[in-house]
């Protein structure tokens, strides 16, 4: 029968394994493994109780949380893939408003270039229907089914590049806002880490 | 009539300690790369070494998460070595580029500790006052 103080250290670990699932299983495995070592080498100490060293490591939710934003925001700061930046803000969002502003943002930015890509992509297919028009109401630019009423295109084939440029300039300035923004809170981040810590460098201790 | 509904601003206490934070988000990248400049080590007696040798004493949890990401940065390396203990042990060490950086910010922290101790010798001058 399992003792009480592996069944302790075994719920923990579940529950590491649990905060880690958005991980690759590689991943969650090796951490996992890293911890049991730890916990198993601590508790080789005459006197250890389990309870008080799984208390030094902080609850499996923390800890999980600190490997999974801690490589998250590493990865997605230093990436230009907009799948890793948008999970990086997407982390953040669920913690407050900013998050979820950052997020809507950059999800508005990589929509409309990956929508004005698409369109010139479409434009030699559907011609008539592809195109930037201006009528008596609003301009539309981009894709109409049926084509405006009385509107009048105005950039013809030109359509294309103009398109494309316009929606690299939006996918960069968007990629470059999300990785300075990604930055930031890593710093931020990393400062939250630092006041986890016990109080330092006192002398004496 | 003053009216206390003024944000409450903070004590020097919270200030200080706000400012130790600043300052061990710093130093705590540089001491984990400063500890396996000579050798490699395992993540606890990483814990232990930086307790002994610079009273830096770090939450337990924090250390791994830390290491991971310094991993995952291209500044560590780690390998599974299976110890006499019966239990395999993760080691870490510096990679190349770990050990560049680690210098870089170990000349930094000298210059820069070496300025603000001049600059702060007087205040902390036995009797001396302003």
């Amino acid at each position: 029968m399992m003792d009480v103080a592996e069944l302790e250290m075994k719920q923990y670990l579940v529950r590491l394994r649990v905060g880690l699932t958005r991980m690759s299983l590689t991943e969650r495995e090796e951490i996992v493994q890293e911890i049991t070592a730890h916990i198993r080498e601590c508790a080789e100490i005459p006197g250890a109780e389990i309870a008080v060293i799984l208390a030094r490591l902080g609850s499996a939710e923390e800890l999980a949380a600190q490997y999974r934003d801690g490589l998250l925001l590493s990865r997605a700061s230093r990436s230009i893939s907009p799948l890793l930046l948008l999970r990086g803000l997407w982390s953040f969002a669920q913690r407050g408003l900013l998050g979820v502003v950052a997020f809507t943002v950059a999800l508005f930015g990589y929509s409309i270039g990956t929508g004005l890509t698409l369109t010139a992509i479409l434009k030699p297919f559907l011609p008539a229907r592809v195109g930037l028009w201006v009528g008596s109401g609003p301009f539309i630019a981009g894709f109409s089914a049926p084509p405006l009423e009385g509107g009048r295109e105005l950039l013809g084939w030109w359509y294309i590049p103009t398109a494309l440029a316009t929606a690299s300039v939006i996918l960069w300035l968007t990629t470059w806002a999300t990785r300075r923004f990604l930055s930031v809170v890593r710093e931020w981040w990393r400062t939250k880490l630092a006041q986890s810590m016990e109080p330092a460098f006192t002398a004496g201790r | 009539m003053y009216m206390a509904n003024k944000r409450a601003e903070p004590t020097t206490m919270e200030i200080s300690i706000r400012w130790e934070a600043q300052l061990r988000k710093g130093a705590l990248e540089m001491a984990i790369l400063a500890a396996l400049w000579r050798d490699r080590l395992y993540g606890l007696e990483i814990i232990r070494f930086l307790e002994s040798s610079s009273q830096l004493i770090l939450a337990e949890g924090t250390i791994y998460p830390i290491l991971s990401r310094l991993k995952t940065e291209g500044l560590l390396t780690s390998e599974w070595v299976e110890a006499e203990a019966g239990h395999p042990r993760k080691y870490y060490s510096l990679t190349k580029s770990g050990q560049v950086r680690v210098r870089q910010m170990a000349e930094v922290w000298i210059d820069f500790s070496r300025g603000l101790e001049r600059l702060i010798a007087p205040v902390l001058q036995k009797g001396g006052t302003k």
